[in-house]
């Protein structure tokens, strides 16, 4: 074939690539990932190294136009369009973004999968934790003031439809029965609203997004994003521990896991607003208290978090929450709260519920010493036994 | 739709007002008298302009079978998706026979250079601590996820390696010979003779070469003035520089050697393919031998003493 035919022609061998898709191809799985299959993209070849003499103009073969041997590739600046053209937009390097700062920052966010898990989440918000729902909630549970008529026949009710009812299948996606379940319990639970009407003063978001930060020893740590479900109420929720057990935690020493670190798996940033703090909603939200987080786990196919992760989790979140919820309240500077704020979280991934009542007692978190934040955890059994199924 | 995208290619491919690029018959066939020097407006003003077909390209472009998924160049411990080559090099013909099929399997990136210091912590002693410890589809040994500061890393895991283990890496060498922990990495020229080592690195600094498989292990033989000693698990012996990091230890996985396959079947599962059933004359090669040890090599680049 004729070089020059060839080199003008080149662009009919794009339209066979166009061809191949759509023959039928025996081999080819177009819904696995490339990188899962091996198939990666072929990589550039990299230009050869330029050497920078100083003094000396190197011989470009850029007059002539075309290539020659022997001679130097010429460099061009590149073409700048004379306009703003959002299709053709090309960020700036990190160092020349308005938002850079030299030391970097560390963000938690509902897709981070921390190594050490609930002690390292402790570590972070200098928090002790308590196995084991506090005996006011749980008499809560147990009052038969608070059950729903039929109780028993109509949870059961609620995880069949989850489980069950839903799909054709014998076990449909672990996204698809765990939002159900969390959304057919909260219903639930709100049809209490004729007994109990401050059931009327809180509402149900999704898909808020929440900033939190704080220092804590040298370091700068961020919680960012989108969490869960927030139920938020008009009234804020009343603290558990009274001021003694508060003044207890000063004595607690937070759990160190040496060689690891405390920022491992958290993602590292340069570019960032410290001290930047918001709830997620504008000052006047007639809701504005946090009162309890619901996260739905498994929605994520592919980011699925352990027990032990997503109870680190749900604790990041309830103190991010809280945190931003003082800051409006109490101002910036660090100090040990007299009304301490209190947020509840629950998690299920369909099987387990974790539930956790996180009280903020303090937004010191510089130093190691001082008043601590407290956390309480405890789990419900499982709702289905797979036994039992089939 | 694709007979659409290939008259849409070709139609942009317009002969005019380039100059046409004949082939020799049809320039022998339409225009004898002509040479093909001449611009293209005197061929039309002799009428119709002629609708000559340079001809395109049918073959799909070739691929040269090369390992691309391997060209990644920041470290992760996330399984890597793996290609199978199936014995066959980057022209695509076979170059090792007794390759191809077997289960499909994902790399796991490990890190041979164990002196490997996180930014900002060059020059210290550190400290790992052991993670999980697991099977590799790509190796004989077991690996072991480390965490250690702020990163996550695969080792090739020793005997006695536990979820939960502190493993240490240190490149100092001290005077006196330090009592290494199994698991532990330090220079050749800290440790004391006599010591089973795996993972030797040949030139001090560029990742460990010799001593990988399962259940393998050398001898530190002899400290020489700035160089070590050490025999191969083939009895071989070597002459490395004393900063050449080594583990302490056995390799994990000690009973590789006595597995039994048990069928052809395991083995295909191995991505093994069977030899070929021809009968050959075996030559000079085959047979036991009993041959003395070849001499020591060394990797240590000694200045070499002129006579000037």
């Amino acid at each position: 074939m004729i070089p020059e035919a060839r080199q003008r022609l080149r662009s009919g061998a794009t339209l066979l690539n166009d061809l191949r898709l759509f023959s039928v191809h025996p081999r080819r799985q177009l819904n696995v990932s490339r990188p899962l299959l091996g198939r990666a993209a072929a990589p550039r070849p990299r230009p050869r190294e330029r050497v920078e003499i100083p003094g000396l103009e190197p011989i470009t073969y850029g007059a002539r136009s075309h290539y020659v041997p022997g001679l130097a590739k010429p460099v061009y600046p590149r073409w700048e369009m004379g306009h703003k053209d959002p299709r053709f937009y090309r960020s700036p390097p990190h160092q020349q973004m308005a938002l850079y700062k030299e030391k970097a920052c560390y963000l938690f966010n509902q897709r981070t999968s921390i190594l050490e898990g609930v002690r390292q989440a402790l570590w972070l918000t200098k928090t002790k934790q308590t196995t084991g729902l506090p005996s006011q909630l749980l008499s809560l549970a147990e009052s038969s003031a608070n059950q729903i008529a039929d109780q028993d026949e109509r949870v059961m009710n609620v995880i069949k439809h989850a489980r069950f009812w839903e799909m054709t299948e014998m076990e449909p996606p672990q996204e698809n029965y765990c939002s159900t379940l969390l959304h057919s319990l909260l219903q639930l639970c709100s049809s209490l609203q004729a007994s109990h009407p401050v059931l009327g003063k809180r509402m149900l978001a999704e898909k808020y997004s929440l900033t939190a930060s704080w220092n804590r020893g040298e370091d700068l740590f961020q919680v960012r994003g989108q969490n869960g479900l927030l139920l938020s109420s008009t009234t804020p929720l009343p603290p558990l521990a009274d001021r003694q057990e508060v003044e207890e935690t000063e004595n607690h020493v937070l759990e160190t896991f040496y060689p690891v670190s405390p920022t491992i798996d958290l993602q590292t940033t340069h570019l960032y607003s410290p001290d930047r703090m918001t709830t997620g909603f504008c000052g006047d939200y007639p809701y504005p208290h946090a009162h309890t987080l619901y996260f739905p786990e498994g929605v994520d196919r592919r980011n699925r978090l352990r027990p032990p992760q997503l109870r680190a989790k749900m604790i990041m979140f309830c103190f991010a929450n809280a945190l931003a919820r003082a800051h409006t309240l109490y101002g910036a500077a660090p100090q040990t709260l007299d009304q301490p704020v209190c947020v509840q979280a629950v998690a299920t991934d369909g099987q387990n519920l974790q539930l956790a009542f996180f009280q903020l007692n303090t937004t010191d978190l510089q130093h190691h010493h001082g008043v601590k934040n407290q956390v309480s955890t405890g789990r419900a059994g499982r709702l289905i036994d797979r036994r039992h199924v089939l | 739709m694709a007979m659409a995208c290939l008259s849409r290619g070709l139609r942009s491919l317009s002969l005019l007002p380039q100059t046409p690029v004949l082939s020799s018959q049809t320039r022998a066939t339409l225009r004898p008298a002509i040479s093909v020097q001449l611009p293209l407006p005197a061929i039309v003003s002799h009428g119709t302009p002629l609708q000559l077909c340079r001809g395109f390209i049918t073959t799909a472009s070739l691929d040269q079978n090369r390992r691309f998924w391997k060209q990644r160049e920041k470290y992760t411990i996330k399984p890597i998706g793996m290609k199978k080559t199936g014995g066959r090099d980057h022209t695509g013909k076979v170059r090792t026979h007794g390759i191809g099929g077997g289960h499909k399997q994902r790399y796991r990136w490990v890190d041979f250079q164990r002196l490997r210091f996180e930014a900002g912590k060059e020059g210290q002693v550190f400290e790992e601590k052991v993670v999980e410890v697991r099977y590799d589809p790509c190796r004989s040994a077991d690996i072991a996820l480390v965490a250690g500061g702020n990163r996550k890393r695969w080792l090739i895991a020793t005997e006695n390696m536990q979820v939960g283990d502190i493993i240490k890496t240190s490149g100092v060498i001290g005077r006196m010979a330090v009592s290494a922990n199994e698991g532990d990495s330090y220079p050749l020229g800290a440790l004391p003779v006599g010591t089973l080592v795996n993972n030797l690195e040949l030139q001090p600094g560029t990742g460990s070469v010799f001593i990988r498989a399962a259940g393998t292990s050398g001898l530190l033989l002899r400290k020489v003035n700035g160089t070590a000693i050490v025999q191969l698990p083939s009895k071989r012996q070597v002459q490395v520089a004393e900063t050449c990091m080594v583990t302490v230890g056995r390799i994990s996985n000690i009973d590789h050697n006595q597995r039994i396959i048990g069928k052809a079947g395991r083995n295909r599962w191995l991505g093994i393919r069977p030899s070929s059933g021809l009968w050959q004359r075996k030559g000079g090669w085959a047979g036991r031998k009993i041959k003395p040890l070849p001499p020591m090599k060394s990797y240590v680049n000694l200045p070499s003493i002129s006579a000037n």
